[in-house]
């Protein structure tokens, strides 16, 4: 009990510091005036001779204040704000060093952070839904070949309600839809959808953020009209409000009523796929996927996805094999589709991505090999850190001994140590944490622009920050420890006197290879940067062909509106009308895929009297259905003959025009106008060639000009086109004005990938660009890491040298010539680094030629730059110890030791 | 004698045990229990009166003494240090502790 209340004193003592500090002195005050008294009245001093005596016989008051802290545990305190000021102070004396530590260490840590993040989405991406360890999906496999495939929908009903393998079985298609939002005056947009059985919510065990999901007993035949929209969706295309519930959306011009939100984070259950925005019940498919009448029949392979409960009390195995049985029986039962058709069982959270292509295991390796390579440049920044901070000790080892000399002890000066590595490091945990700010960004520049979202979905979950912290202190600890401990067990003045201290240890042999490893591969990483912006620039600079200036684009898709034909001709007939009628357009045509679209299309043409090495004898071409006046509107070169024009119809014979590259590949040296092809094959259709159109790039990485071909939207209908506005000023400005336009034609349908050429053209490039700033990224991050380390290697040469440096100038060694010695060592270390960095990247530059545009592997600018670069880096980095080096006091250096 | 912060631990548990000693009669206030040593060793021991308090709250943290502020006879506010229980327990084991010492030290020095 009272052993308890010296414990609250003792609390109550240091966490009232500053009340424990006033009763002190009231108590002492007390204790002099009652003194003070007594010799007055005792012995009749006078008063003021009678304080002095009182003061003297209490004995320092100082002495006793201190000891009164100590024992209060209130020296610890006092201590830790002394070293923190120490700190703070020596920071603001040496900028550089605090911006160096901050940034290596804020960028480790960051880097760190965000690739755990990516691959925590990767590997772990939770499933927002109850227990969702027990979800499988369910694949059919051929017997044979082990190859999976997706399931009929009969099978599926089968297992679902027979197989007695699971607690519940629920399938999904996915599929674009055109959405259209009536009550509101956002434009109507084309999204990602997933077609759902009606029990997919109740499998999954989910909750919906607001609202009810459609269940089977809402839908006996699963043909209600009803959508359940993504968390993202609501959030981005209604506000996240919740009075949606109940309210009628459209759907390829269909109502549907929204009954609930899914949860914050469902994604689908495809890792590498669209992000689904809107379920809707799989009965509404005549709907949601035009012309799919029999999606809700057949056997032995489908277009089914299949997610399934395992049964309580059944392991994967056991439901595999209870699968494996069902399929069996199936089999005997529909021999004629089913019979090698068996059944494969994979993990929900891993298996909807095409089983047999993405294996967890390669997706496990690759992804522990990026956070072990992020944890290795961890520990080498770490390291790195580390040696600065012997350096700086080095200097100081003379004020340490001193002051162990005096009785500081050693665990104090350890705790000195630690303060102020870690204040030194704080700066460097902020920009870490920032930096996690950045995972959005940095994934939607690795991950390509689609109309559709796809990515990992990283988002900043606790455990993701969870994961930096323990990074965080991990490095600040090793970063301060080493210093710490060197600090404690550094010698008192009496064992300094006389130690030899100018050969250089083992342990700076270690760290000299360290940094020409760092060196050597900073060399590496900056040749591939270098030869990454320097493709990208050649890749920019060229010719594409066409003029993508004033260019805007925005595409529809009225098959999914449900449009025939008829219907559809007269909508592009109506909009290129509408928009041709406006003094500020130029041109306007129809065309799809445009240049630098994300789609491509191909096409197989058989020429009479010229063989090819394929098969049915025809050769292979991209190609574009455009409408009339498509050269100009694209700003593409006629190089021969004439375009299309509205006579090209129907009704009219069937034509074409062909790029340059396609007409010599075929007709070497013969005029191509007037040749005949015939579409699909030997027996196809008849079409004849009516100009030549310049070679056009339709994708980046230099795969430019592919042979093309051009057929006019008149006489093959599709219904995906582009429609393409050259305008007269520029064509950012006038997209919302003709978006207005456009739309009026038809409201409900919606206009997406709205853009301009300019724009598609530059994101085409985005690959390139992403490798280029990604290796830049890790170069002049392995630049700064390995800078440092060059640093504190020569630094702490220097002051390890002191003596040997001092008895130089003593002899008369000038101060270009201690200068040349310090940076003799930096600068070898720099030429081996240099060395052995650019073999390596030329090994490197070898394998990744294929990916660089009109650019050789052995870039001559390339590799004369990266020497340069590293050459003024090695300079500074052994300069400024050089430059202290001279500044040492010869007579202060000797006596140094 | 004027103890030094770094005193022997022998003469620190001297106080100490002077200091209960001083304590067992009656609740006291710092500046009488320096009054009170000086009276009872008939003024042949002065300790260094500031060197009291550290002693003081050494004590209290063991949980030997408690101490609160009340009112001097003169109307001063004064901080008043009692024994605990356990403190009266351990000012006999101290005692008999340091008589055994005495004891032996004598021993030791007369032989």
């Amino acid at each position: 009990m009272s052993r308890f209340k010296g414990l609250v004193a003792r609390a109550r003592s240091v966490f009232g510091a500053r009340s424990s500090e006033q009763r002190m002195e009231e108590e002492f005050e007390f204790h002099v005036e009652m003194e003070t008294r007594r010799l007055v009245d005792r012995e009749g001093l006078s008063p003021r001779e009678a304080r002095r005596r009182a003061l003297v016989s209490f004995g320092g008051l100082d002495t006793h204040r201190e000891e009164m802290r100590d024992g209060r545990g209130a020296r610890w305190l006092d201590d830790t704000f002394v070293d923190l000021r120490h700190a703070l102070r020596s920071m603001r004396r040496s900028p550089g060093f605090a911006i160096a530590v901050a940034l290596t260490l804020g960028v480790g840590i960051g880097v760190n952070g965000i690739v755990f993040g990516a691959v925590d989405s990767l590997l772990f991406r939770p499933i927002p839904a109850h227990d969702p360890s027990r979800l499988v999906a369910l694949f059919n496999v051929d017997a044979r070949s082990k190859q999976p495939f997706s399931m009929g929908y009969e099978d599926y009903v089968d297992f679902r309600d027979k197989s007695g393998a699971f607690d519940g079985l629920a399938a999904m298609t996915d599929s674009p839809l055109n959405l259209a939002v009536p009550w509101s005056s956002g434009a109507a947009d084309m999204v990602w959808g997933s077609l759902v059985t009606e029990n997919y919510f109740a499998v999954l065990g989910m909750r919906p953020t607001v609202g009810r999901f459609f269940t089977a007993a809402d839908a006996p035949q699963g043909a209600n009209p009803f959508a359940v929209l993504s968390y993202d969706c609501w959030q981005a295309r209604f506000a996240g409000d919740s009075s949606v519930i109940g309210k009628t959306i459209r759907l390829n011009g269909t109502g549907f009523t929204v009954v609930a939100v899914a949860p914050l984070g469902f994604k689908g259950l495809r890792t590498f796929g669209f992000w689904p925005e809107i379920f809707v019940p799989i009965g509404m498919h005549n709907v949601a996927i035009p012309g799919s009448t029999h999606l809700l029949e057949g056997r032995g392979g489908g277009a089914l996805m299949v997610v399934g409960r395992m049964r309580a009390g059944m392991d994967r195995p056991r439901t595999e094999a209870a699968s494996v049985g069902f399929a069996a029986q199936l089999a005997s039962a529909f021999p004629a589709t089913n019979a090698t058709a068996s059944a494969l069982i994979i993990p929900a959270a891993a298996g909807f991505d095409n089983p047999a292509y993405v294996k967890p295991r390669v997706l496990f390796l690759s992804s522990a090999l990026g956070v072990f390579a992020s944890l290795v440049t961890m520990m080498i920044i770490c390291a790195n850190l580390a040696n600065l901070q012997l350096a700086r000790l080095a200097a100081r080892l003379h004020e340490i001994a001193i002051r162990l000399s005096l009785g500081c002890s050693r665990e104090r000066l350890a705790r000195q140590m630690l303060v102020e590595s870690s204040v030194v490091a704080l700066p460097g945990v902020a920009i870490a944490f920032a930096m996690l700010r950045l995972s959005g960004p940095v994934e939607a520049l690795m991950v390509p622009h689609l109309q559709f979202r796809v990515g990992f979905g990283t988002t900043t979950n606790d455990r993701i920050v969870f994961f930096t912290g323990a990074i965080a202190v991990l490095a600040v600890t090793l970063f301060g420890l080493i210093p710490a401990i060197r600090a404690s067990s550094a010698r008192s003045l009496s064992g300094l006197i006389g130690s030899p201290r100018t050969a250089p240890g083992r342990s700076s042999r270690l760290r000299a290879v360290l940094v020409v490893g760092q060196l050597a591969l900073s060399v590496m990483l900056l040749v591939g940067a270098t030869l990454f912006v320097r493709s990208l620039l050649l890749e920019r600079a060229t010719d594409v062909g066409f003029d993508p200036r004033n260019r805007a684009l925005f595409s529809t898709n009225v098959g999914l509106q449900g449009y025939d034909e008829a219907r559809g001709r007269r909508y592009y007939d109506d909009v290129l009308a509408r928009v041709r009628a406006l003094p500020d357009v130029a041109n306007a045509t129809w065309g799809f895929p445009v240049p630098f679209d994300t789609y491509g299309r191909g096409v197989a043409l058989y020429v009479d009297g010229v063989s090819t090495s394929s098969k049915d004898g025809t050769f292979a071409a991209q190609t574009s259905t455009v409408a009339e006046d498509f050269i100009g509107a694209l700003g593409f070169r006629l190089e021969a003959g004439r375009e299309f024009t509205v006579n090209d119809s129907a009704a009219a014979p069937r034509v074409m025009l062909v790029s340059r590259r396609f007409a010599s590949q075929v007709w070497p040296g013969k005029n191509p106008i007037g040749q005949r092809v015939r579409r699909g094959g030997a027996s196809g259709p008849e079409v004849t060639v009516i100009g030549v159109v310049g070679d056009a790039t339709f994708a980046s990485l230099g795969q430019s000009s592919a042979a093309h071909v051009y057929l006019p939207v008149r006489q093959s209908y599709r219904d995906w086109e582009t429609l393409i506005v050259h305008t007269r000023g520029d064509a950012l400005s006038m997209i919302p004005r003709l978006r207005t336009v456009i739309a009026a034609a038809d409201p409900a349908l919606p206009l997406f990938g709205v853009t301009t050429m300019d724009e598609a053209v530059s994101s085409g490039f985005s690959t390139s660009r992403t490798a280029a700033s990604i290796a830049g990224f890790f170069g002049g991050l392995a630049l700064l890491i390995s800078s440092v380390g060059l640093y504190a290697v020569v630094a702490t040469g220097v002051s390890e040298r002191t003596r040997e440096i001092g008895v130089r100038v003593a002899l008369g060694s000038t101060p270009g010539e201690v200068m040349r010695f310090v940076m003799r060592g930096g600068a070898r270390l720099g030429l081996v680094g240099l060395m052995i960095g650019l073999g390596g990247a030329a090994i490197v530059a070898r394998l990744m030629s294929a990916l660089l545009y009109g650019l050789s592997a052995a870039d001559p600018i390339t590799f004369a730059l990266v020497p340069v670069v590293l050459a003024v880096i090695v300079f500074v980095a052994t300069f400024i110890p050089a430059r202290r080096a001279v500044k040492l006091d010869p007579v202060a250096a000797l006596r140094s030791d | 004698m004027a103890p030094h912060p770094q005193e022997s631990d022998a003469l620190r548990g001297s106080i100490d045990l002077l200091v209960l000693k001083a304590l067992a009669l009656e609740p006291m206030h710092g500046w009488g229990i320096g009054l009170r040593i000086q009276q009872i060793s008939r003024g042949r021991l002065e300790v260094n009166q500031g060197s009291l308090y550290p002693a003081l709250q050494r004590l209290e943290h063991r949980g030997w003494v408690e101490s609160d502020w009340q009112s001097t006879e003169n109307n001063r506010r004064a901080r008043y240090y009692s024994l605990t229980k356990l403190g009266r327990k351990a000012l006999g084991e101290e005692v008999d502790k340091w008589k055994r010492f005495a004891a032996t030290m004598a021993i030791v020095l007369e032989s």
